[in-house]
């Protein structure tokens, strides 16, 4: 082996072996008596067990009947004694009425039916090869096709007893026991086991099939399911706290990967709604939905006694809010609408987009005072999705000192960096025409732009403009500058 | 209005009284500011004399305007104002009335300005419902009744009346229709309203009938909706304004994203306003790409639409990177130009293009300590600014967290003796209760300097000091902390 085999190898038989214990697997059965080596001594083995024959004699022999071979001369002593009671165990089996049974059920093979062997031995094996009940041998006296764990409902019953009925069996031993092959399918922990588990009982109710009882009880299933109390399957579990010994492994579901379950779970969770229940409080759910609340969110219960706490669900940030984002959700804000409401309360949109006088929200950083006239020529944003232009621009333009007037256009010194801007305004108007009206009323653009009252019949119509159809829509557009006197217009 | 508006209160009230569940949420704000603006004076125009920059001045140095008659005017700085403006803004939503999907929202402020000059802007009137309706949700549609708030690509739009939407889920359908007496542009209130009004212009008597349908078409991971909207005088049956606007966003292909759309002025007969963004959402790093057109909407009981103002297109791009842990980057930068004007003067030469760019850095080399810095500056027409800040925040203890911060900028104006440069410095402390409390103060100093060759160059430094507290409850289980941020089972 080489060396630098040498170091993988030995972390590989580490973790193998750990994981060999951290699943509870301990190897064969030891045989601690050595049956074999006592074959001869004993032909039949009732000699030592005859209470297994014979209701009310002792299971076991008398530590004296041991000592007269392991008396420290002929054979070292033994420090043994008969465990007090019967071995703990979720068997429904009594040895001398089974025995009874079989016999009677099958006189043919009254002599295999009855012995020992026939459940302590492997087939084929010698008489005092004897280990604990071989299940496979149990299944094929019983006619049962499947392999031990692989049983369908009720065929665990016949030899099992529920877990909450094996009360002596310490948590260790519920933890040992055996993982069916069912629960390693595909989808088995998400919709699997709720398919098999419920199982019509003779009075007509919901009952839970034999193969869950055997090995869960109920406290196993509220670990995941919020809705235990809805479920009839759940109900039908005694309560038992050593089923905990079992680590439920449940799954995100498949569908909660797609890229479109963000925005597609809300529809889905309508018809879906009782899948939902089983892992999500309505808490959960208001992790992300902080505003509004769908009538399917207010359905779900609450954690609770008897419920499990349910999924918790990240508020994570989706990947469309980068830093920049802020500039340009409006398009998807609006064509979406429904996306923001789960997050977010409708008053962190009203705070920005209907801001009020003491609000100075986050949107405009410091100084943007300062700075707004620029921001406001080129227009970043739309100023008017949250400032009225009367309510804030003008009127605080008013308050400044800066609002325009007519008859005083480039006479109040605002616009004194350009000679001559009364009479050459036109361009600088049509391309920031919003920053004109944060200032100017109407009136002092009609004083020159209009035909009637004293105007100058200066044209401010450009580029795009459509009379005809603002006549139609909106004559009295026309009017104001043009009276009455139109072409087409109809006193 | 009165007598609905009591109607719709008590819709809003009993049902509200009889309610299981409530969430709600109340915010109060207020921050002291005061600045001295300009005010215009004369002089007699035999008063003035040549300045040092050749044109006209006061004999104070005031530069003047002399429009040809007797006087002459200008802009000297005025009084010192104080503003002290206080809100508080409730929002409240009551479900469990007994209804399936039955539930009252209702959001509304109450404002006022301190101090000793109603200087604030949007500081009247003293009470302001945002919105307040009922809505009954079931599956297949939901229905609101009430002061209603609609967010669209057509500008958010408020109206008392009625909203509904039917969905169809097989064939990913949805469609929209709304109605109602409507209120000003982002405003709490009607365009009738005189607070609407500073410079008395000429207003409409009667508020503007709004109408609207959207139809939403969302397979999988794509969204395009088709939106209609009029406004109509009652009292002329004119339209005040009627659009038409159509918008997507879509993830075609992994983790590209494209959203844009575009609005027709259907009253004027012209393309409003369009844009198209696609981005590439990485996990540590996106990029976007996009182009966009701007041109004003103006309501036709405003001349201002005869104006023909001119729409600029513009294209950008964008990026961030999350380069380390510790260290994010962002950048973004757009050239836009405006269509021909038609208007220029020799006498008058304005630029038609402009440019913006910016660029930030956030740092966070230790456990709530972060460190972010931008920069920007754009150039256009009329006006140019450039500006650097800086911030660091601290969390020292968990819901407790501190920041100080500081900038610098200038703003040179194109058609103005207005330059400005400006610093400032302030600090900001915000402690989040567990029981939903927030409270915050914000303090800063602002050194402001306007430069101007004349006398009438004026300092608006100024010290705001602003605060606010939030408290947000419920009922039932909303009174709890939202779950902690993580996924999977306890």
């Amino acid at each position: 082996v080489s060396r630098r085999l040498l170091l993988p190898g030995l972390l590989l038989l580490a973790a193998a072996g750990g994981f060999a214990t951290a699943r509870g697997w301990r190897g064969p059965v030891e045989d601690r008596f050595g049956h074999d080596r006592h074959a001869r001594l004993f032909p039949t083995c009732t000699t030592c067990h005859a209470g297994m024959a014979e209701a009310g004699a002792p299971a076991w022999p008398e530590p004296a009947s041991c000592e007269a071979c392991h008396d420290g001369r002929v054979e070292k002593r033994v420090d043994w004694a008969p465990r007090p009671g019967p071995r703990p165990s979720n068997l429904r089996f009594d040895h001398v009425a089974h025995a009874r049974t079989a016999v009677t059920a099958r006189p043919a093979d009254s002599v295999e039916a009855g012995s020992c062997g026939a459940c302590h031995t492997e087939p084929g094996a010698s008489r005092m090869a004897v280990r604990p009940a071989v299940a496979a041998r149990c299944l094929d006296c019983h006619r049962v096709a499947e392999a031990h764990l692989a049983q369908a409902d009720s065929s665990c019953a016949t030899c099992h007893v529920p877990l909450s009925g094996a009360a002596a069996l310490a948590p260790a031993a519920v933890a040992a026991f055996p993982r069916p092959p069912s629960h390693d399918e595909p989808g088995f922990a998400l919709r699997g086991h709720g398919a098999r588990a419920p199982a019509l009982m003779a009075s007509g109710a919901t009952g839970v099939v034999a193969s869950c009882a055997t090995c869960h009880a109920r406290d196993f299933c509220i670990t995941c399911h919020v809705n235990a109390p809805e479920v009839a399957a759940i109900q039908a579990l005694a309560p038992d706290a050593r089923s905990l010994v079992h680590e439920a492994r449940l799954p995100v579901p498949p569908g909660h990967a797609r890229a479109s379950f963000l925005r597609d779970h809300g529809r889905e969770a309508g018809p879906a709604a009782a899948s939902c229940a089983a892992c999500h409080t309505s808490t959960s759910c208001t992790a992300c939905h902080a505003a509004g609340r769908p009538a399917v969110i207010a359905a779900l219960a609450v954690a609770g006694p008897g419920r499990g706490p349910g999924a918790h669900i990240a508020r994570t940030r989706p990947a469309s809010h980068t830093p920049l984002f802020v500039e340009g959700h409006g398009p998807e804000a609006s064509a979406r609408p429904a996306s923001c409401s789960a997050c977010h309360a409708r008053t962190e949109c009203l705070d920005c987009h209907r801001p009020g006088p003491g609000a100075a929200g986050d949107y405009h950083p410091a100084g943007f005072l300062v700075r707004h006239p620029s921001s406001a020529y080129g227009r970043d944003a739309n100023c008017s999705d949250c400032h009225n232009p009367a309510q804030f621009c003008q009127a605080c333009h008013q308050q400044a000192g800066l609002a325009g007037s007519a008859r005083r256009l480039g006479g109040v010194g605002f616009h004194d960096g350009a000679r001559g801007f009364a009479v050459g305004h036109g361009q600088a108007a049509r391309q920031t025409l919003e920053s004109c009206a944060s200032c100017h009323a109407e009136r002092d653009c009609t004083a020159c732009h209009s035909a009637v009252g004293g105007g100058f019949r200066f044209s401010p119509h450009g580029p795009g403009f459509n009379p005809d159809r603002l006549r139609r829509k909106n004559v009295s557009v026309c009017v104001a500058c043009h009276g009455t006197g139109i072409p087409g217009l109809v006193p | 209005v009165r007598a609905a508006a009591l109607a719709l209160a008590a819709l809003v009230v009993a049902p509200a009284a009889a309610a299981q569940s409530f969430r709600a949420r109340i915010d109060a704000r207020a921050q002291a500011v005061s600045f001295r603006a300009g005010t215009i004076d004369s002089v007699p125009a035999a008063d003035v004399v040549p300045g040092p920059t050749g044109g006209p001045v006061s004999p104070a140095g005031f530069a003047v305007q002399c429009p040809g008659g007797p006087w002459c005017y200008f802009v000297r700085p005025g009084p010192e104002r104080r503003g002290v403006p206080v809100s508080t803004s409730g929002s409240v939503v009551f479900w469990g009335l007994g209804v399936p999907g039955l539930s009252v929202h209702a959001a509304g402020r109450v404002v006022a300005d301190a101090g000793d000059a109603d200087v604030w802007p949007g500081s009247r009137p003293a009470v302001q419902l945002l919105e307040g309706y009922l809505e009954l949700a079931r599956a297949r549609f939901t229905a609101r009744a009430g002061r209603v708030l609609v967010a669209s690509r057509l500008e958010p739009v408020g109206f008392d009346g009625g909203w509904g939407r039917l969905r169809w889920p097989a064939p990913d359908l949805e469609f929209t229709a709304y109605g109602g007496w409507g209120l000003g542009q982002a405003a709490a209130v009607p365009v009738t309203s005189p607070v609407l009004n500073p410079l008395d212009e000429w207003r409409p008597r009667d508020r503007q009938l709004v109408a609207g349908a959207e139809a939403a078409w969302a397979p999988g991971p794509a969204d395009v909706r088709l939106e209609y909207r009029r406004e109509v005088d009652p009292g002329t049956d004119y339209f005040v304004s009627e659009r038409a606007a159509l918008s997507f966003t879509g993830r075609p292909w992994r983790a590209l994203r494209a959203a844009g759309g575009a609005d027709y002025n259907l009253a004027e007969g012209h393309l409003g306003s369009a844009d198209l963004a696609v981005s590439w959402l990485a996990g540590r790093w996106s990029v976007t790409a996009g182009g966009r057109r701007y041109r004003p909407f103006f309501s036709l009981w405003t001349l201002w639409g005869a104006f023909s103002p001119v729409p600029y297109h513009a294209v950008h791009g964008s990026a961030q990177a999350t380069v380390t842990d510790w260290l994010a980057l962002r950048a973004r930068g757009e050239r836009y130009w405006y269509d021909d004007a038609e208007a220029s003067t020799p006498l008058v030469d304005v630029v038609d293009r402009g440019w913006r760019v910016s660029a930030g850095v956030t740092l966070t080399p230790g456990r709530g300590v972060t460190v972010d810095g931008s920069w920007l500056a754009e150039v256009g027409p009329g006006a140019a600014s450039q500006h650097v800040e800086a911030q660091v925040a601290l969390e020292p203890v968990a819901g407790l967290s501190v920041a100080a911060y500081g900038g610098w900028l200038e703003r040179p104006l194109e058609l103005r003796y207005y330059d400005a440069e400006a610093a400032w410095i302030g600090g900001r402390a915000e402690w989040r209760a567990p029981a939903g409390w927030r409270l915050w103060a914000d303090a800063a100093w602002f050194d402001e300097r306007r430069d101007r060759p004349d006398a009438g160059a004026v300092s608006l430094d100024q010290v705001r000091l602003r605060s606010g507290l939030s408290v947000a409850f419920g009922s039932a289980a909303d009174r709890r902390r939202l779950p902690p941020a993580r996924r999977g089972r306890p």
